[in-house]
């Protein structure tokens, strides 16, 4: 087989943006475990209600695409705080399968009542941009894409400045990595929870938003993407960020590379065959895992 | 005295065909006995063994699976393919068992969620073996000495044969050393290893028997429904056997039977739309682990340990 170069190009691309989107669901899981030490089943619905809030903003907003994207935002943070002040506040620490079956029972609820009101059936969105795109030689990629890779990049050099550099970062920090002394120099863990899961659910919102005008929106969207992002962080180190970064990014790649040259399934397995097989050799994940790092 | 209550209302159950001819409450009666056996199977492993598997809903379906093509691709007959079900699943479970119970907790619940995703995505992509979405229609039903269980009240015999041998079976698993040795590693591991016990055979083990049985079940409820297609793995039976165990409490043998007959039942009763059902589910789910997170037999427990302490005083 000859591999064009600008096919090869081209799948490179799309797997990097893909690749991006994964992480932004990754980090907000992997931040959620550093210092809750639990799993949110329901981040996957908060990408999807990310999504649904793109498809209800841009038409008010007149198809504008940043305003949308910062509305879609504030709102999954809003859910996020929500969702943590009545939920997951009153989790102790440990209690990880309990984290699990509540977040699930979340998760079914968020998506039987979205499939309630809006149907199953699929919704398109269309910002200002529709498909238009670059063109650079014979590859063609639309703006959507360029703007939602750059938004995702531009969270992560954002997320590690706050992480390395702010009161409120290093908070989280110290957190995940000795709870008890972090207690005593007066750090409250409520607090930093609180902050941590809202951050995480923005960073959801805006991978929902900026996957809108890339797939369809359905109630179901979430689901699949959250088990790769589970396994994601599995691969990366549980707690471990750019662990989860690097594992995400090139999984997109992979998948792209695999999905333009055999048959969808191996698209789809890629991720559970990689994750058994990484950790048979390495139990702790790629990345081994130490409170969590930023860098 | 439990144990005699227990064989009563097994014959209770026999004899459901003879005091109804409506072959919908035979249908729900077969599905909660099915439901309950699976449902007790995911209690060995997460209730006894402390290990939440979501891969007992891939165990299922390959169950369901193996028992349809060993009938229709390969020509065996019913009792071949539940046996046949049952193996493969042994084997599955142990071949992923032991890379992910080297691992940690938080990480072995995330494996076997994403395995039995990745089961949904071959019974829905490897279009050769298992006809993708269409699915594989008109499953004969059994036969054994000449005697055809052809409608669905001689059905229910299969099924309440099969579930009565497999609660018994795991309640022998459960109440012998063996399941307090589980119960022992799921309360405090180390100490397990304190007293001269490798955890890991055991957790294997167990891990493996609750994939047998639970891919068993699967193959039963197969001929019952007479058709597989990939919906047959749908999460909807992982959060029934899961409500069922929470409801009932997690590490009681009697306490998860009694609650898999009651919620396999209600929804039937109740007749809610699909949507509705899954809404309602969810919010049992979560009030129940704020409200009696250790089930209905915990709660029992504690009000029993309670009137001690009161008497005591």
């Amino acid at each position: 087989m000859t591999v064009d170069a600008v096919y090869l190009l081209q799948l490179t691309l799309n797997g990097i943006t893909l690749g991006l989107i994964y992480a932004l669901i990754a980090v907000g899981l992997s931040l959620i475990f550093g210092v809750m030490e639990i799993i949110n089943f329901a981040h996957g619905e908060l990408l999807m209600l990310g999504a649904y809030a793109m498809t209800f903003a841009l038409p008010v907003m007149g198809l504008l695409y940043w305003p949308s994207l910062a509305v879609a935002i504030l709102a999954i943070m809003l859910v996020g705080f929500v969702i943590y002040e009545v939920l997951l506040a009153r989790l102790k620490p440990d209690e990880f399968e309990r984290s699990i079956l509540i977040t699930l029972g979340l998760s079914i609820i968020i998506i039987h009542v979205m499939q309630y009101f809006f149907t199953a059936t699929p919704r398109m969105v269309d910002t200002q941009y529709g498909f238009e795109g670059v063109s650079i030689g014979s590859i063609r990629i639309t703006w959507t894409r360029i703007i939602g890779a750059l938004a995702a990049a531009a969270a992560f050099g954002g997320l590690y400045y706050v992480l390395r550099h702010t009161q409120f970062g290093r908070a989280m920090r110290a957190i995940a990595q000795n709870r008890e002394a972090a207690l005593m120099v007066g750090i409250r863990p409520r607090v930093v929870a609180r902050n941590a899961v809202v951050l995480a659910a923005g960073l959801c919102g805006l991978a929902g938003a900026a996957i809108s005008p890339i797939q369809l929106v359905t109630p179901y969207m979430g689901q699949f993407l959250i088990f790769k992002a589970f396994a994601l962080v599995i691969i990366g180190g549980l707690g471990n960020i750019p662990g989860a970064i690097v594992a995400a990014i090139a999984l997109g790649l992979i998948e792209s590379w695999i999905g333009g040259f055999y048959e969808i399934i191996w698209q789809e397995a890629a991720v559970f065959v990689i994750m058994i097989a990484i950790l048979f050799v390495r139990p702790d994940g790629l990345f081994k895992r130490g409170g969590m790092r930023v860098g | 005295m439990k144990l005699a209550i227990a064989l009563l209302a097994a014959l209770a159950f026999a004899a459901l065909p003879l005091m109804t001819s409506s072959n919908y409450i035979i249908g729900v009666g077969i599905s909660a006995l099915i439901f309950t056996v699976a449902a007790a199977a995911l209690n060995l492993i997460y209730g006894f063994t402390g290990l939440l598997s979501f891969a007992q809903l891939g165990f299922w379906g390959i169950g369901g699976y193996v028992t349809a093509l060993t009938v229709v691709t390969f020509g065996g007959n019913f009792w071949w393919g539940v046996l046949w079900a049952a193996l493969v699943n042994a084997v599955v479970a142990l071949a992923i068992g032991y890379p992910t119970l080297r691992t940690n907790r938080h990480a072995f619940v995330i494996m076997t969620l994403t395995f039995a995703l990745l089961v949904t995505l071959i019974a829905r992509d490897w279009v050769d073996l298992t006809r993708g979405p269409l699915g594989i229609p008109n499953l004969p039903k059994p036969s054994a000495f000449g005697y055809h269980f052809a409608t669905t009240a001689q059905y229910y015999w299969v099924a309440w044969a099969f579930s009565v041998a497999m609660l018994g079976f795991l309640y022998a698993l459960c109440s012998s050393r063996i399941g307090r040795t589980l119960v022992a590693i799921k309360q405090n591991e180390p100490l397990v290893r304190a007293q001269g016990i490798a955890p890991m055979p055991y957790k294997l083990s167990a891990f493996a028997i609750s994939a047998a049985v639970t891919g068993a079940a699967g193959g039963v409820f197969t001929f019952h429904l007479g058709i597989i297609d990939p919906l047959f793995l749908d999460f909807y039976y992982m959060q029934t056997f899961l409500i069922i165990v929470i409801i009932g409490g997690a590490g009681s043998f009697w306490g998860v039977v009694a609650a898999g007959i009651a919620l396999s039942a209600l929804p039937e009763v109740l007749r809610f739309s699909a949507d509705f059902r899954m809404i309602i589910y969810g919010v049992i789910l979560v009030v129940a682990m704020f409200v009696m997170p250790t089930g209905v037999a915990g709660w029992l427990r504690e009000r029993q340990i309670a009137r001690m302490r009161e008497q005591l005083r």
